[in-house]
């Protein structure tokens, strides 16, 4: 078995890079959009708070894997051919988006409602006030189930795989298709997968107790 | 428009195929959940690391990797499950592995003073668990328990990926028929769109009849 993993390790990393590259790219993404969809959906305006909701609630809705078909499919059909490695992107970054910017939302709803009235007591303008005051705070309430969802984002790059993405899990499928031992090859991706999750919730659970740390 | 009407029965069957998996999938893995949730609590030390580390596998690892561990990798001893078998028993095991910690959470809420109270009126821990704690902590993780009935409905999907006549197999399957992928998986997004919305506002109804009877 441990013969087998030397042979395979190295397309295996090429796999991995994949992998990562595609949850940048898709966190990139979901970020931009959940910050928009946040935006709207706690304006002024009406239409646009309504197509946000909208958009939350469908988006959260619909399974990852149906979205990565679609983008991939159904797009190439009405003429937006993406690569397979765009198509997933876009996925991702589609669903994810809708998670972030209620993660977003409630990390703007803990802030207190005194320091919104203190910002405008000092005179401060709504920018000044936004930038300095409310999305310090904001952020701070943000980070741990943001950075509980990327981890759940780096697990749904393994279905881009099924579009023919290189990924981890696609270097799996070939070596495990290539060898007949699909449990050596699978349980070999597995470690690269729980590796990244013990890594990212370690770091989680660091980051809140320094957090709790500082504010006690 | 033609094309909804020629499948609409297929996916309805593919729906009602995944509609029953997550049904018996999620009664077994509640139930698992429940004692594996007092296990945690109450059992002592090793074993609350032996269901801590089980945990942590089934959150750590992707869906389709277990998926694809249980149906491909126990074939390599042997083991050849049905796509059908395969898919449930890892919709329960992955299920398992979710309730355990909306349990534990839940009846660590209630125990907190309540459990105190179980057992200064001369309750056995059975009788606290029983009668006291688990009816309040029911109401406490309904909310979790219905993200989690729609979280095992999304995760049917990947089960086509081993041959399961499910939604997305029949979408699958009508786009190299048709060569429409925008109306047939626009048909399996819309078939998952109506089983989650209705499944999440149930849960709404039911949260505020639990409440207001209190």
């Amino acid at each position: 078995m441990l013969q087998l993993w030397q042979q395979y390790l190295p397309d295996f990393f090429a796999g991995v890079v994949v992998s990562l590259e595609v949850t940048g790219a898709a966190l990139v993404l979901a970020l931009a959009l959940g910050a928009l969809l946040v935006t709207a959906r706690t304006g002024r305006v009406r239409v646009l708070r309504s197509l946000a909701v909208g958009y939350i609630e469908i988006f959260r809705a619909i399974p990852v894997l149906v979205l990565v078909f679609m983008a991939y499919y159904s797009l190439g059909q009405v003429g937006i051919r993406l690569p397979g490695f765009w198509a997933g992107v876009v996925a991702l970054g589609a669903f994810y988006a809708a998670l972030y910017s209620e993660d977003m939302r409630s990390g703007l709803q803990s802030v207190d409602r005194g320091q919104r009235e203190a910002a405008q007591a000092l005179g401060m303008t709504n920018g000044a006030m936004m930038r300095r005051v409310i999305l310090p705070q904001a952020l701070l309430a943000f980070l741990p189930p943001g950075t509980n969802e990327l981890s759940n984002l780096i697990k749904d790059t393994s279905l881009v795989f099924t579009i023919g993405v290189a990924d981890l899990m696609f270097q799996a499928n070939q070596a495990s298709a290539a060898t007949f031992q699909p449990m050596d090859m699978f349980v070999l991706a597995g470690l690269f997968y729980f590796a990244f999750y013990i890594l990212i919730s370690r770091i989680l659970a660091r980051w809140e107790l320094n957090v709790q740390r500082r504010r006690s | 428009m033609h094309y909804v009407a020629l499948y609409w029965a297929v996916m309805a069957r593919g729906g009602a195929l995944d509609l029953e998996m997550t049904a018996i999938a999620v009664a077994i893995s509640v139930v698992v959940g429940v004692l594996a949730a007092i296990g945690k609590l109450y059992g002592g030390k090793l074993l609350a690391a032996i269901i801590t580390g089980y945990v942590e596998v089934i959150r750590g690892l992707p869906p389709i990797l277990q998926l694809f561990i249980i149906y491909f990798g126990l074939s390599q001893f042997q083991i050849n499950l049905s796509p059908f078998a395969a898919g449930l028993l890892w919709l329960i095991l992955y299920g398992i592995g979710y309730a355990v910690e909306i349990f534990r959470a839940g009846i660590a809420a209630v125990a907190e003073g309540q459990g105190e109270a179980a057992d200064a009126l001369g309750m056995t821990r059975a009788q606290g668990l029983r009668r006291v704690i688990l009816p309040q902590a029911w109401v406490i993780m309904l909310p979790s328990l219905m993200t989690f009935l729609v979280l095992q409905v999304k995760n049917t999907t990947l089960l086509y990926l081993v041959g399961v006549a499910d939604i997305m197999y029949q979408a699958r399957l009508g786009t190299s028929a048709t060569e429409q992928p925008a109306i047939m998986y626009g048909m399996a997004a819309v078939a998952y769109l109506v089983i989650n919305l209705t499944l999440s506002r149930l849960g709404g109804v039911l949260e505020r009849r639990v409440e207001a009877s209190r």
